[in-house]
């Protein structure tokens, strides 16, 4: 089979969930991080909530946030990570949750580590969040990161590609101890900072 | 206890390259984002250009086996063998690859489609068709060992789009699978070879390149080669993502 190695096929497109997701693929518990199999996960249990709205300002019902990060160790459980080896066993660092009829979502996961990237270059502690909808053809990235991380995302190289007036659009807002608030507008003014990932963007 | 699954093995290779890497989007192959008469697009696609990144290890690792989060529902959703959803019985062969055409072993698949009268099984479906308790339209499963599964369920009928002036969507199956890599996560439709709507639909026609459409379609097999009571539709979808480096 060697030679079907090497063909290359183009990924299917994408396309819009639609406005009928089974609300049951969003209640397994999905939207909690902090434990896994019944073993809690290692550090800082956080709240991260947040309202999700359109252009008309109108809330988003059925919208699905996806998210996935690294451990409190700034590790990823892939072998990717050159760390792998070392990532927490019980926290498996990916989540889902859906909005309700008045946008808003709730998850409950671990404050990520700082990473380092493949070169060595440090990102600041940060959660990757895919956004899946009823009218978006492609899904959405976005990135939250935290208003508290020690001045950590001053160098983190992703942070300084949102241009600096958008930059408070990837910044979740600290409520409370340990509860944070990311609101995500789609479009419009104060539209949160979406990021292309078509592979093309400077390295 | 994080095993990768067979397609990554190892790690990163000790000189900073990852062992699974992602090639750039094609573009013509992909859905505009603003689709015109589909009035929702322009409401929530953002309007600000994307920001320009590169992969970092975020985008270049993902969860490994996201049904240790996400309980399987199984791979029959037309009820045969209990009480049989009302339709036409089809099984679809579903085979999931990579960018390098590398099958995806033990991907994991979600699906969701309309019953046989075009209705959904969901609070926001408020349209007149009828329900049938014997359809409930979800699964979610995962691929064997040469990135294949086989579902069997009832054709799904089209339905009108509320408020859209008269655009029905032609029969599709919703699909949203997961590849080895936060970058292969994928939400795509399938649709059905020879249906006079497939010509009229927005979402298929928000693709432009004329060949990504033809591979959302689905291949009947002749049923010479389909069990009695079934007829068999043939499926490749490809996510994002492939090995760094061919095997031997
Ligand atoms: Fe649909």
């Amino acid at each position: 089979m060697a030679n079907t190695m090497s063909e290359v096929r183009l990924p299917a497109a994408e396309m819009t969930v639609g406005p009928f997701f089974p609300p049951r693929y969003s209640d397994a518990g999905a939207h909690d991080l902090t434990c896994l199999d019944g073993q809690r996960a290692r550090g800082e249990p956080i709240d991260i909530q947040g309202r999700v709205v359109q252009l008309d300002g109108a809330p988003t019902h059925n919208l699905i946030v996806e998210i996935w990060q690294a451990d409190a160790a700034g590790i990823y459980a892939h072998p990717n990570d050159p760390r792998h080896i070392e990532a927490d066993p019980n926290f498996f660092g990916w989540g889902r949750a859906a909005t309700d009829a008045d946008g808003r979502y709730a998850l409950r996961t671990i404050r990520p580590g700082q990473t380092r990237d493949l070169d060595g270059t440090a990102r600041a502690p940060h959660i990757n969040v895919l956004v899946l909808f009823s009218g978006l053809m492609r899904q959405l990235h976005t990135v939250i990161y935290f208003p508290d991380d020690g001045g950590a995302k001053a160098s983190d190289p992703i942070y300084r590609a949102v241009p600096a007036a958008r930059r408070a659009g990837v910044v979740a807002v600290a409520d409370a101890p340990g509860r944070y608030r990311f609101d995500i507008r789609l479009r419009g003014e104060g539209e949160t900072p979406f990021f292309s990932l078509d592979g093309k963007g400077a390295r | 206890m994080a095993k990768a699954r067979s397609g990554g093995a190892g790690g990163a290779d000790g000189l900073g390259r990852a062992v699974i890497t992602v090639g750039p989007y094609d573009e013509p192959s992909q859905s505009t984002p603003v689709v015109e008469g589909y009035r929702q697009t322009a409401l929530r696609a953002p309007a600000e250009p994307l920001i320009e990144r590169p992969f970092t290890l975020s985008e270049l690792t993902g969860p490994d086996r996201p049904e240790r989060r996400l309980a399987l529902l199984g791979t029959d959703l037309a009820g045969y063998g209990v009480e049989r959803a009302l339709g036409q019985l089809i099984e679809v062969r579903l085979r999931v690859l990579d960018e390098g055409g590398a099958p995806l072993s033990g991907a994991l698949v979600e699906m969701w489609q309309a019953n046989a009268a075009g209705r959904y099984i969901h609070p926001n479906d408020d349209d007149h068709a009828p329900v049938d308790p014997h359809f409930h339209g979800a699964a979610r499963m995962t691929a064997d060992a040469s990135g294949c599964l086989s579902i069997r369920t009832i054709k799904p009928g089209a339905y009108p789009v509320p408020g859209s002036g008269r655009w029905w969507r032609p029969p599709h199956i919703h699909f949203s699978l997961w590849g080895r890599v936060w970058m292969s996560r994928l939400v795509t439709q399938m649709f059905f070879p020879g249906e006079p709507l497939n010509g009229q639909d927005r979402i298929l026609h928000a693709v432009p390149d004329a060949d990504a459409r033809e591979r959302l379609i689905c291949r009947p097999r002749s049923p010479v080669d389909c069990p009695d009571d079934t007829l068999v539709f043939d499926h490749d979808i490809v996510v994002r993502g492939r090995r760094a480096t061919p095997v031997a």
